[in-house]
């Protein structure tokens, strides 16, 4: 073996684990972010029980922009890090639950919802927003931990429901679904696009319909 | 091998090994900055209601401060980022999406949009910065993850060797050219239009210094 070859096949390695070690890292940081989402969505009552208990307006209204801020800013970054579900080559690599690309969607659908409805006061987009989520979350956890965290230990016909739900096992299923997801995203992104192009940034559709005179 | 050839050959590797590996990263990274713009842009009308609801003008000022911050510095991230995109050595070598530098261009063109008009309080601009985004982006994901993230995938073979840079060289570095003009040009306007707009705000403010009556001492009385 030469040097050069010594120093190609280290360079080689140095790549391919970085690249391993960073996607290892956001699928592990995933759960968390899924279970914080979870966590805040679901202690809404919680937060707006201590709004009321708030004397001075400026508390609550602070109280709850960090809120919404950290509660919308953790589904974007959910979304974001669920991209290497929709990479043929790393799903086909890496060990990642199977449902984990039509979580993201779900993910997606949630932020759509809160861009064209309003989930804070409408009660049909805050269910709609619960759905998604409750949805996402059984998407992303049940190959989680039936697939990747427990293929070690399972046996018999739980042992192969547990290889088909991890992706690099499952390579065909993973790419398919990887496939629908990415379409899914395309047809929300394009239906946010319409949405923000015909309101053109404002916070409502503007009104088309012109009030009669006299009415 | 000698331990002096060993040691040589981690030098090396660490240094050419690390500075692929930084590429690699900034590659990898670029979707997750693109998805963030994308985000962050079109969810305006959901921060404007979100706004709404502020009960105090100090709570909204905060909110709408933070949405605009964050918004406008990951677009210039993520076009500083993309500046990858422009180095003929790396396009040639790397496996990069062979529309990448048209992407970035799209959104300096957006940048420039924002720069030129107030897209906050225009629709029309606000509409023209979406569509040069979105375009954009688009530009970027299609071989991105259909060529740069599918060469497992033997089907997707003749799309990835058109859309990627280092199977692609010619096409690769002609797209890198154009667009690097085009970059140039839209830079050029745009420093040529803050030049003009500086001489114009700071002549006017000369010639209103120029016009005011000098201000007198105030007398000083002996008591």
């Amino acid at each position: 073996m030469s040097v050069q070859d010594l120093t190609n096949a280290i360079i080689s390695g140095i790549n391919a684990g970085g690249e391993q070690f960073l996607e290892g890292t956001l699928a592990a940081a995933l759960p968390i972010i899924w279970l914080a989402i979870l966590g805040l969505h679901l202690g809404r009552p919680y937060i707006l029980d201590m709004i009321d208990r708030f004397t001075l307006r400026l508390g609550a209204d602070l109280l709850w922009l960090v809120y919404i801020a950290l509660r919308d800013l953790l589904i974007v970054s959910g979304v974001v890090m669920s991209f290497m579900f929709f990479f043929p080559d790393v799903v086909t690599t890496d060990e990642l639950p199977l449902t984990g690309a039509l979580a993201a969607a779900a993910l997606f659908g949630v932020l759509l919802v809160k861009l064209m409805g309003d989930p804070d006061t409408n009660l049909r987009d805050f269910q709609l927003v619960s759905g998604l989520l409750a949805l996402g979350a059984a998407l992303y956890f049940i190959p989680y931990v039936v697939g990747v965290q427990g293929n070690a230990i399972t046996v018999g016909t739980m042992a192969t429901i547990s290889s088909f739900l991890v992706t690099n096992s499952n390579p065909n299923w993973a790419v398919g679904i990887g496939y629908v997801a990415t379409a899914l995203f395309a047809i929300m992104g394009a239906v946010a696009t319409v949405y923000v192009l015909r309101t053109g940034g404002r916070a409502e559709v503007e009104e088309t319909t012109s009030t009669r005179k006299g009415a | 091998m000698k331990p002096d050839d060993i040691a040589t050959a981690i030098t090396q590797a660490l240094i050419q090994g690390g500075s692929q590996w930084l590429v690699s990263t900034i590659v990898a990274f670029i979707p997750a900055l693109w998805t963030m713009t994308l985000m962050l842009h079109l969810g305006r009308p959901y921060v404007l209601r979100t706004l709404r609801r502020c009960g105090l003008r100090l709570g909204a000022d905060v909110w709408w401060m933070s949405y605009l911050l964050m918004r406008d510095a990951v677009l210039l991230i993520t076009f500083a980022l993309g500046w990858i995109f422009f180095s003929p050595n790396i396009v040639a070598n790397a496996a990069l999406p062979i529309t990448g530098p048209l992407a970035t261009l799209c959104l300096l063109l957006a940048l420039a949009v924002k720069l030129a008009r107030r897209v906050d309080d225009d629709a029309t601009a606000y509409r023209v910065a979406t569509v040069f985004l979105v375009l954009g982006a688009t530009l970027y994901y299609g071989p991105q993850v259909f060529a740069i993230e599918a060469t497992s995938q033997a089907y997707l073979s003749g799309f990835g060797q058109i859309f990627t840079s280092n199977t692609n060289v010619t096409a690769a570095l002609v797209i890198m050219w154009i667009s690097l003009a085009g970059v140039a040009i839209v830079a050029g306007w745009l420093f040529v239009r803050l030049m003009i707009s500086a001489n114009r705000s700071m002549a006017r403010r000369i010639a209103s210094r120029q016009t005011q009556p000098p201000t007198r001492e105030p007398a000083v009385t002996v008591p």
